[in-house]
């Protein structure tokens, strides 16, 4: 499957709000991540995730406070990996 | 269906009995309690009279400050029995005043006298709370807030904290608190939660080719007379730390940075005595409550993850924190969160002892080489309690005597405090001197 950047930011959501996180419905996907609880391992939980999805491991070492402010910014650093993949 | 807890019983984590199980063995060896604490260290302003009547008002809207910890037919899991708490003493609050300003004067020694006490669990002596008064209160206050472990853990306690000032601020009333009920509180899953503690029990077998040492040795049996130092670094200090620690082991996992830097200076003692230490084994508490819910207060909320370093990695930093960055994601991809948890749950149908008897004969003897913790900020955003500057908070656990030391790191404001709990006897003077220059060496870098 090709993931479109699109497309990937709506599995990090689902993933982010379905699985990982106790938020309510104001969490949209550019809710501060780190605000919304998320920590070191469920980042990580997250990369698992998203590697079952996209077959694409996501190098830890390109997540910054950046690229973890929401949804949408860390779905276009996975987007960024996958294409230079 | 599962049975769901009675409303005035609320039944242990399965990290509650872990802790449990700690405590049952600081007991037997040590005479003492495993117990933890969080110290505040405040400008002027508290009334120490005031926060006396506001433990007391909340131990009263809050039974589980006093429950007394029983097993239901001395067979079932232990659980907090509230309905006996009415019987309990009401927690202890003392005040003592001492002459001199606190600032950055070292801790009062009473603080580390409390973490050496016999507490009964079983009479619901779960919690106390000390305040050393400074000039009669006008040059600043110490609090040390104690507890026997399983009743809070160190986010937890931070949150009871916060609580607690609301409740004297009058934002909001004793009684107005609901906390989660135990996730596992209930036996559902009993198969799967036997399979994960079987593969949660392979991996500790495999940790035990290596078996490790600690500083104290196995199964030392001393009166427990811990001893606890604070290092609080500066602002400028811990920039530069928390630089090293990103640069080093990620924006994600500044632990493993300081988990590195505290091998190393056990290892370095280790090498003053010219003793092979055979492996590193350290627990690393993680935090299972929901991400993002307003979250648990009482009872422990935490898996563990083990992690071994081998003294042939210890030479070298960055190629010992690569090994503990594989060990960790490794870990987590092959569920040992979850495994440590269930079990941790499995733990509660076994005789307190069982769990340190069965860690000991794992390891030839010990539980592990040194408790570790890294509790990120402290108190975030919270910069007053009862009226009174905070000018810095920490936790301070008690360590049993064997292994006899704990790192822990946490960060107030900007500035790193590492509390070093240990077993009086354990470090020698040169040590010690050893010890501290070695982390402090790994912590700002060689151009120090």
């Amino acid at each position: 499957m090709e993931w479109t950047r699109e497309a990937l930011t709506k599995r990090v959501y689902e993933i982010l709000r379905d699985d990982l996180l106790s938020v309510g419905a104001d969490f949209t996907p550019r809710s501060n991540l780190i605000d919304a609880g998320l920590d070191s391992l469920a980042v990580t939980q997250l990369l698992l995730a998203i590697e079952e999805s996209t077959g694409v491991w996501v190098d830890e070492s390109l997540l910054t406070e950046e690229t973890l402010a929401s949804a949408e910014s860390l779905a276009a650093c996975v987007h960024a990996q996958i294409a230079s993949a | 269906m599962p049975r769901l807890p009675a409303p005035d019983r609320i039944p242990l984590t399965g990290a509650d009995c872990f802790l449990r199980a700690f405590d049952s063995e600081v007991r037997r060896t040590a005479g003492a309690s495993h117990l933890a604490q969080l110290v505040l260290r405040l400008g002027p302003g508290l009334d120490a009279g005031a926060l006396a009547k506001l433990v007391a008002e909340v131990a009263e809207a809050q039974p589980i400050l006093r429950a007394p910890i029983r097993r239901r037919y001395g067979l079932l899991p232990p659980e907090f029995r509230l309905d006996l708490a009415v019987r309990a003493p009401m927690p202890r609050v003392e005040i003592h005043d001492a002459p001199r300003a606190n600032g950055e004067a070292p801790l009062p020694p009473l603080f580390a006298e409390r973490l050496n006490e016999r507490v009964d669990g079983r009479r619901g002596e779960l919690f106390r709370c000390d305040v050393v008064r400074y000039a009669g209160g006008a040059a600043g206050s110490d609090v040390a807030f104690t507890w026997l472990h399983m009743l809070l853990d160190g986010s937890g306690s931070e949150r009871f904290v916060r609580w607690l000032d609301e409740v004297g601020r009058g934002a909001r009333s004793a009684a107005d608190l609901r906390d989660e009920a135990p996730s596992d509180s209930v036996g559902s899953g009993a198969r799967a939660d036997g399979e994960a503690a079987m593969r949660w029990r392979a991996r500790m077998r495999s940790l035990a080719a290596r078996a490790p040492r600690s500083l104290a040795g196995p199964l030392a049996r001393v009166p427990q007379r811990l001893e606890v130092d604070v290092a609080t670094f500066t602002r400028e200090e811990t920039e530069r730390i928390g630089a090293r620690a990103r640069k080093l082991a990620g924006f994600l996992t500044p632990m493993l940075f300081y988990l590195a830097a505290s091998v190393r200076a056990h290892a370095a003692v280790f090498a003053l005595r010219g003793i092979d230490p055979r492996s590193f084994v350290v627990p690393l508490p993680v935090n299972l409550r929901a991400k993002g819910a307003g979250g648990a207060i009482f009872g422990t909320r935490v898996s563990m993850l083990w992690f071994q370093a081998l003294p042939e990695l210890c030479g070298d930093l960055e190629g010992l924190l690569g090994e503990l960055k594989a060990q960790r994601l490794s870990a987590i991809k092959d569920g040992m969160v979850e495994a440590g948890a269930a079990a941790m749950r499995f733990a509660r149908w076994m005789p307190r002892s069982a769990y340190a008897r069965m860690a000991r004969r794992t390891f030839g003897g010990e539980l592990c080489s040194f408790f570790f913790a890294y509790t990120d900020e402290c108190l975030p955003g919270m910069t007053s309690f009862l009226g009174a500057p905070i000018r810095n908070a920490f936790h301070a656990p008690s360590v049993p005597p064997s292994p006899g030391s704990g790192a822990i790191f946490s960060i107030r404001e900007g500035r790193l405090n590492f509390s070093h709990v240990r077993q009086a006897g354990v470090f020698s003077g040169f040590e010690l001197v050893r010890f501290r220059e070695s982390l402090r060496a790994d912590l700002l870098g060689a151009d120090e």
